[in-house]
């Protein structure tokens, strides 16, 4: 590790990795809930059980950004971090308020939890994947304008590349579009604007752009390919990134009450949206097929090429597969969407935080890779999460097609809640997938406590040649 | 180094080859295959842009058999009306159309570089 101040990502990677499991319990829990209504019921109701399973996704995966950036930024910007205290105060700020915030969810019911934070001073609460409290969206920009400054800092005194100038545009339209949050229109129509504004400028936006510096970053150092290059490939995807995906924001529009025309300029653009994950697996492979060094952080490798891939599918494939207006009419909606959801979130934004966390948690610990050991069942581990979520996205998939089928094509249409007795095959499927997924998890956290023979330096295939020539 | 094995118009007629492979999977079917016809026709055999043209045919003939004929057999004994068709059809032509152009796009990499698919 160059620089001191980049170990304060430990906290964050830490951090992100507990709220993970957690995250995939509540999912596994959830997916059981599919199919036996009454499980844990009431202690934990399916809703409840949703918003935690959504909301421990988020907040983990901003714990995993900042820890990126933290790692990363002082190293780009060759510099310590501006002002490492404030990293770890924010640090405890942000895990205590997210602490308490699903404590909520899960002790009081969500109207008595609305009360309690005086919600009806400045209502924001009760819209999907942003059901926090107002306290604590006001703590989460806090937390967020806080690390701006802060990297903000670092990188504006110290060196500038193309890789920390990508990323810190990408937090601050984080940071940027998350204040959509706190407007809340009556009309419903109006309000489903500033909410996709806040989800969809998020996820098929500014993440887009933390992604893909942060993928490059890695690939910089486990390949030993020119930042040139690099750099002319990230140019090239961002901006393929927000032509497709700013106006792509109208898929979300369809059949909701907007005017037609979004009918047009979502199908048009959001079909344009698999273009910069497609280029992220030209990308990825580009670089790895010219790789200069053998890095013995094989892991590392791994996870930097199985984000390229599984984002490709998972958001461009399965993305493309239902947005077109015309399909969408039937799909809107559907578990086609939850297997969409799925794999576009682990493909694009899970993969990519643990492929971080996988090149810079050794480093941190002091040497350039894991064990041998160590790497062989992270490399477990990525497999088994890699191939339960394809099923899982392959089972909801299926539960999709037929829902669409029975409850929207058929002549004769079934009511929602029966076709949902008849998908019951594909939830007891993708439960099991789940459960695969968990014990990929467990191998993963475990893989960081696994002893072994460590393994051999950087192999630099250009010194090699130079020296058997 | 490798690349110094080939001329540059071979591996240029690699490099196109191999796009034009990705694009019959991808955004110009059919058009992009009469290419790869001809640009294999003009190739000599054990030369790089031979291998990958001939890899682009081979590739682009198996997805043809893989995606269509499978998924016509598919609507063949299932039945055109039952859903349960539509569920193996669409999951089985999405994931198999995707395994294609991953195969596709690592082809066209190697074909820069002037390599074969695989190292050996």
């Amino acid at each position: 590790m160059k620089y001191q101040s980049q170990s304060i990502a430990r906290l964050y990677f830490i951090a992100a990795i507990a709220l993970f499991i957690g995250q995939i319990l509540f999912g596994v829990t959830m997916g059981l809930q599919y199919v036996w209504g009454d499980f844990l019921f009431p202690a934990i109701p399916f809703n409840v059980a949703r918003m935690v399973h959504t909301n421990l996704l988020i907040v983990w995966l901003l714990f995993g950004f900042m820890g990126a950036a933290y790692y990363l930024i002082p190293e780009e910007s060759e510099r310590e971090l501006f002002a490492p205290w404030l990293a770890k105060l924010m640090f405890w700020i942000f895990l205590v308020a997210g602490a308490l915030t699903i404590l909520g969810y899960l002790l009081v019911p969500y109207a008595t939890l609305a009360e309690m934070t005086m919600d009806d001073l400045l209502p924001t609460m009760g819209r999907e994947f942003l059901e926090q409290p107002t306290i604590t969206k006001i703590g989460i920009v806090i937390v967020a304008l806080a690390f701006l400054f802060n990297i903000g800092m670092t990188i504006l005194t110290g060196r500038k590349t193309v890789i920390n100038l990508v990323l810190l545009t990408g937090l601050t339209g984080l940071a940027v579009f998350f204040l959509f949050a706190f407007y809340v229109p009556d009309n419903l129509v109006l309000d489903k604007y500033f909410w996709w504004f806040v989800v969809h400028l998020w996820v098929e936006g500014v993440w887009e752009l933390i992604m893909a510096s942060m993928l490059a970053y890695v690939l910089i150092k486990v390949t030993g390919v020119d930042r040139e290059v690099i750099e002319k490939w990230l140019y090239i995807i961002i901006a393929m990134a927000l032509i497709s995906g700013l106006v792509g924001t109208g898929h979300h529009f369809f059949w909701i009450g907007t005017p037609d025309y979004w009918q047009w300029l979502g199908s048009i653009f959001s079909a344009l949206e698999p273009i910069p994950f497609f280029m992220m697996t030209l990308f990825a492979f580009n670089v790895v097929n010219k790789r200069r060094r053998n890095h013995p952080n094989k892991a590392a490798v791994l996870w930097a090429l199985g984000t390229a891939v599984m984002a490709f599918l998972g958001a461009g494939v399965w993305g493309f597969l239902h947005t077109l207006a015309p399909v969408n009419f039937y799909t809107h909606g559907t578990q086609i969407t939850a297997a969409h959801g799925h794999m576009a979130f682990y493909g694009a934004y899970v993969m990519v935080n643990l492929t971080v966390i996988s090149y810079a948690m050794p480093i941190i610990r002091g040497k350039q890779a894991n064990n041998e050991r160590a790497q062989v069942i992270e490399m477990w581990s990525f497999w088994l999460m890699t191939v339960s979520m394809v099923f899982i996205t392959l089972f909801l998939t299926g539960a999709g097609i037929l829902q669409v089928y029975l409850q929207r094509y058929s002549e004769a249409p079934l009511p929602f809640i029966v076709v949902q007795e008849k998908l019951a095959l594909f939830y007891w499927l993708r439960e099991f997938a789940g459960l695969v997924f968990l014990v990929g998890l467990i191998l993963y956290v475990y893989s960081f406590f696994a002893k072994g023979k460590e393994v051999e330096i950087v192999e630099d295939l250009d010194m090699k040649k130079a020296v058997t020539s | 180094m490798k690349q110094a094995q080939h001329t540059n118009e071979q591996l240029k007629n690699a490099s196109n080859v191999a796009l034009a492979s990705l694009l019959n999977l991808t955004l110009l079917p059919v058009i992009s295959f009469i290419y790869l016809l001809f640009i294999y026709k003009n190739t000599k055999p054990g030369q790089i842009d031979h291998y990958h043209a001939k890899l682009g045919i081979k590739l682009n003939l198996v997805a043809f058999a893989a995606l269509f004929l499978v998924s016509a057999l598919m609507i063949l004994l299932g039945g055109f009306n039952s859903p349960w068709t539509w569920v193996y059809v669409i999951s089985y032509f999405t994931i198999v159309h995707t395994i294609f152009i991953v195969i596709a796009v690592w082809a066209l990499v190697r074909a820069w570089s002037g390599d074969k698919l695989t190292k050996n």
